[in-house]
């Protein structure tokens, strides 16, 4: 392996707050760091395809501005230096935004997203935009418009959606960091299908000004990268009040970091016995009961309980990004029809034919269930734990419903059982790596907390990613490998 | 059923929102709906209407995390 490809391979591999701190203390510079990232996609995106656009020669203008600043003493903020790529939903003044579509195929905002002004204020380089399902409304990574994006564990397989492109290049040690957004479990289902680390916080915690909606009721934007830490870091940045979305919380943002002190004795935490393991495979139960055997060892108790009326969590959930999605989407499905990808489109349709009453009911069932919730599961536990998704990653190819897949509509609703409820209910949820499955392919699990409890989901995250390495393992598709073996040939 | 919930589909999409759009998969979402139907059916009885206005919101604050 030639020096300078060692080298790139080495930055590449830095997690964001090694690569933070690097740049803090003077051992490496935002331009060699945007250089590699920017290397990274050249050598190995061409297999994944986790990327729309990237904009390199701006990214790199930022990064020699970042190092000009440091030497004169002068740092932005905490991601001072770090490149970062993000789903290609997020608003940047001027700057192409598909959305995963061919309907926003030429569209470019007039303003940008506050959760890109935060990251960037505190110094990040937005270095492109990933790919991602159309609209944000699939779970797989599907789209017939940019190409399919690929797991980097194993090409055939899903990266899960709909933030596929931010899994993949996290997990393919692209970039470090990325924005997802998740409605349904839009950012833990990439996490655990690419073995890497995600969280959505409280619903309202981050702005969304200036993110695509898809549902007003459950959309969150929020991180992946590779440890609970990296994302501590990035939804410290973005959270908080936002006068330009007034439906932003007023709750203080804590110092998320400060939490991760890797004590989790005595805390409590649940795992149902109804919903949430039905129909589980067994290799997946197999690394969750693992990876709870691990935070027991670290002091934990675990504490079996019902999860109340999830059934009908379940369902409301259901039609509430439905309507929604079909609500914001009707003109387009009125004027454009077939620039929509087939599974879109059809899952659009049925939306126009729920009944208002059911919406409004499902909405207004939100406060009293999360009240229920409040006493029933947070009154004996803290947290309470579940297999991120129920099965194992499946292929691409048989989850693709514009190709005729037999049980693909199926599949689509079983990958987001566990996750959608609890977009629903409101709650934080991180997912992080707990395993890989008989063929290689990553396994995770998620774990939930009270309405702003981020804090603590993610101290219990770090603290048994002190005890695992699942989260540091790295796929043969990752830029690493694809530069080792491009020196070696 | 499953025929019944197509037709039912097709004419609401068309006569409420003027939405014409006929492909398997369609028809294949549009099916599901059984499901979310029974849903709504089991769930029925569950929880009481209640009398006072209840937001999400309100209930996010309520039943948020609390530091000693």
């Amino acid at each position: 392996m030639t020096a300078a490809r060692e080298r790139l391979s080495a930055l590449t591999r830095l997690t964001l707050i090694e690569a933070c701190e690097a740049v803090r203390n003077g051992e490496i510079t935002a331009l060699a760091l945007t250089e590699a990232a920017l290397g990274a996609f050249k050598a190995g995106d061409p297999t994944i395809n986790s990327s729309i656009a990237l904009d390199g020669e701006e990214a790199l203008q930022t990064a020699a501005r970042l190092d000009r600043l440091r030497k004169n003493g002068r740092l932005l903020g905490p991601l001072h230096g770090v490149p970062l790529a993000h789903k290609d939903m997020y608003y940047r003044a001027g700057k192409p935004c598909t959305c995963g579509s061919k309907i926003r195929g030429t569209f470019r905002p007039a303003y940008t997203a506050t959760a890109i002004k935060r990251l960037e204020d505190a110094g990040s380089i937005t270095i492109g935009s990933l790919n991602m399902a159309e609209f944000a409304q699939n779970p797989t990574g599907h789209n017939a418009h940019f190409g399919n994006c690929h797991n980097p564990w194993h090409v055939d397989h899903c990266t899960g959606g709909s933030s596929s492109g931010s899994g993949a290049a996290v997990a393919a040690r692209f970039v470090c960091g990325a924005l997802g957004s998740d409605t349904g479990g839009s950012i833990r289902l990439p996490a655990t299908m690419c073995g890497v680390t995600g969280i959505k916080g409280t619903q309202t915690r981050v702005s969304r000004y200036g993110a695509m909606p898809l549902c007003f009721s459950a959309d969150n934007v929020g991180p992946l990268a590779r440890t609970a830490h990296d994302c501590a870091r990035l939804l410290r940045t973005i959270a908080g009040h936002d006068p330009a979305d007034p439906t932003s919380s007023i709750e203080p943002v804590p110092d998320y970091e400060a939490e991760l002190d890797g004590d989790v004795r005595g805390l409590r935490i649940g795992v149902p016995t109804n919903y949430f393991f039905d129909g589980a495979d067994p290799e997946v139960q197999a690394a969750f009961d693992i990876a709870l055997q691990v935070l027991e060892s670290r002091g934990a108790r675990i504490v079996r309980l019902e999860i109340p009326h999830i059934d009908a969590v379940n369902t409301y959930a259901s039609i509430v990004s439905r309507v929604e999605g079909a609500t914001i989407h009707a003109q387009w499905m009125r004027e454009r029809p077939h620039d929509y990808s087939i599974h879109l489109g059809g899952r659009l349709y049925a939306g126009y034919a729920i009944p208002a009453v059911h919406y409004v009911e499902a909405l207004s069932r939100r406060g009293p269930i999360l009240r229920a919730l409040g006493s029933d599961v947070f009154g004996k536990v803290d947290v309470f734990a579940t297999p991120t998704i129920r099965m194992k990653v499946p292929t691409l190819a048989a989850t693709d419903i514009d190709a005729g897949a037999p049980g693909a509509i199926e599949a689509f609703g079983a990958i987001t059982a566990n996750t959608r409820v609890i977009n629903y209910m409101g709650l934080p949820s991180v997912s992080l790596p707990c395993g890989f499955d008989s063929k290689g392919l990553p396994i995770g699990f998620q774990i939930q907390g009270r309405p702003f409890a981020e804090a603590r989901v993610l101290k219990i995250a770090h603290a048994f990613q002190q005890d695992t390495d699942w989260h540091t393992r790295v796929p043969e598709l990752s830029s690493v490998k694809a530069l080792e073996s491009a020196a070696e040939s | 059923m499953s025929k019944d919930i197509e037709r039912q589909v097709e004419e609401q999409a068309r006569v409420w929102s003027g939405i014409a759009l006929s492909n398997a998969a369609s028809r294949g979402f549009a099916r599901g709906l059984a499901e979310v139907i029974h849903g709504f059916e089991r769930a029925r009885g569950q929880l009481a209407f209640e009398d006072e206005p209840s937001s999400f919101e309100a209930a996010l604050q309520e039943t948020k995390e609390r530091t000693p």
